[in-house]
């Protein structure tokens, strides 16, 4: 390894930099085109305000937007660890415990089988139109990921691996938090990726039903008042928190999982 | 004469299938004394692996016992140390932290055995490696590592099976006068499972032979070639009369 440090980045940026510019210079077109269609179609703004105004929206009613977006993301959170806590929980247990494998895994894969959405009513019924309902909503959306995949990666360990654990003298407990568990770490992490979409889902479905707070609220509330740029507006805010918080779970997972996955030893 | 270090007498092991079952050893007896050399060898699929797995006291028994230093086998014990087929070793962690592995399952203290650790890198000459991960090394230098890991806890008995099989002929000369050079300096007990008639021969004092199934010793040869060997021991007419006697046991 004589490269330099400068020569490095400069062979990286020679890699990346088509894989940034294809997709920027992609995107910047396709709003050029939806800035000039609308204005040369003469589209209503209720129907599909540019770009423009919905950046000039997000510009002038930021407060507006960052008001909403709070509950959001704090409910959003909320339930997230919420399944993560318990859907991980059920894994290990159905990973270790062979009567909770046959006892409880039919009733979760049942659970699963029932559209969760269609549970937001209910769930008014017994919470109430505050917090609790669209945590809950959040955190049985996002549970079932957890779980499989927390499962699923305990039972990718390689046998022969607990064997070498057994010829060491090593204790059951040893070999699930020293191998299994490691095993499982990038499965359990394609289980945050979805979970943490799945639980955005949620809270917005919930505060569609529940309206009293949130991104979701601003959006079914901008339909109501016909004010199309700010329900885009906030559409936009919402994909950022989604972006936002799906990069973090990546850029947790990198900072953690620094080992070659694919390799078999 | 040393003394006596593992006694199998009348093992056997029979699999239990949906249809039926099976009987894949029958009867063995073998006797291995301290600091002995042995190798059991035989066709693939022939039970050596499962003989070796019981007296690492990994796998349950049929019938017969197993002894190690008079005790007798009922799980893993501290004083074996074990070479699988592949190296098993952790992808996650470092070279130096897959070596120490026993030593946490052991509770035993982590400072005391790193240097423990690092000495025995660097007589594999893979010190330099200590902090990388295993997907960094090649697959000679993996089992290297397994083998430093099987010893770091310092067993009386090392149980190798087939260690060297995934490698390529070459690496797997070096291996095996890598592996003597260890066995000369540590002077441990070795039982050694093998297919290769001649790598057999190269490494051992006793070869036991391994019939096919329902598997039997079906001979002990007593390797009496000077030591300390190198791989020229191979071109002289006596190594290559173990090897025709040990061809025409297997082949019966």
């Amino acid at each position: 390894m004589e490269n330099t440090k400068e020569n490095g980045l400069a062979n990286y940026l020679a890699v990346r930099a088509p894989q940034i510019a294809a997709p920027t210079i992609i995107s910047t077109l396709l709003l050029v085109v939806w800035q000039v269609g609308v204005e040369v179609l003469n589209i209503p703004e209720a129907i599909l305000p540019t770009p423009l105004r919905i950046l000039e929206t997000i510009v002038l009613r930021w407060e507006l937007l960052l008001l909403h977006s709070w509950p959001t993301l704090s409910e959003c959170l909320f339930g997230f660890a919420l399944a993560v806590a318990v859907g991980m929980g059920l894994g290990i247990l159905l990973a270790l415990s062979q009567l909770f494998r046959v006892g409880v895994y039919p009733l979760i894969v049942a659970f699963q089988v029932v559209p969760k959405v269609a549970l937001a009513p209910l769930f008014i019924v017994w919470f109430g139109l505050g917090m609790t309902s669209r945590v809950l909503l959040a955190f049985v959306i996002a549970f079932f990921p957890m779980v499989v995949n927390t499962y699923a990666g305990i039972q990718s360990t390689d046998p022969i691996m607990v064997r070498m654990a057994r010829a060491s003298s090593a204790t059951r407990w040893t070999i699930f938090r020293k191998i299994e568990f490691p095993t499982a770490l990038p499965y359990i992490f394609s289980g945050l990726k979805i979970g943490i979409t799945f639980a955005v889902i949620g809270i917005i479905v919930a505060e569609f039903v529940t309206a009293q707070e949130g991104l979701g609220y601003l959006i079914v509330f901008s339909e109501g008042n016909v004010d199309t740029p700010m329900l885009m507006a906030a559409l936009i805010v919402l994909s950022l928190i989604g972006v936002i918080l799906y990069a973090a779970i990546g850029g947790l997972e990198k900072l953690i999982i620094r080992w070659d996955v694919g390799q078999k030893m | 004469m040393t003394a006596l270090h593992v006694r199998v007498s009348d093992f056997s092991k029979t699999y239990k299938t949906r249809r039926d079952e099976i009987e894949a050893i029958r009867a063995v007896d073998m006797d291995v004394r301290e600091t002995e050399f042995v190798s059991i060898l035989g066709p693939s699929g022939c039970g050596k692996s499962t003989l070796l797995m019981a007296v690492g006291g990994l796998l349950p028994m049929s019938g017969g016992r197993i002894e190690i230093a008079g005790q007798l086998v009922t799980g893993p014990r501290r004083d074996t140390g074990v070479v699988f087929q592949s190296p098993v070793l952790m992808p996650w962690r470092s070279i130096l932290n897959n070596v120490l592995f026993p030593i946490e399952c052991l509770g035993l203290s982590l400072g005391e055995y790193r240097r423990r650790a690092i000495e025995l890198l660097e007589m594999t000459d893979l010190d330099k490696f200590r902090d990388d991960y295993p997907s960094e090394l090649s697959g000679g230098m993996q089992q290297r590592v397994a083998i430093c890991r099987a010893l770091i806890h310092n067993p009386s008995l090392l149980l190798m099976d087939e260690p060297f099989s995934a490698l390529d002929a070459m690496t797997r000369d070096a291996m095996n006068q890598e592996l003597l050079r260890i066995w000369e300096e540590f002077k441990k007990t070795v039982l050694f499972v093998t297919h290769s008639i001649r790598e057999a021969v190269y490494l051992s004092d006793r070869v036991f032979v391994m019939s096919p199934r329902p598997a039997v010793i079906s001979r002990v040869v007593d390797i009496a070639l000077p030591r300390p060997r190198d791989l020229s021991i191979e071109e002289t007419p006596e190594f290559n009369a173990y090897v025709t006697e040990l061809r025409q046991a297997i082949e019966g």
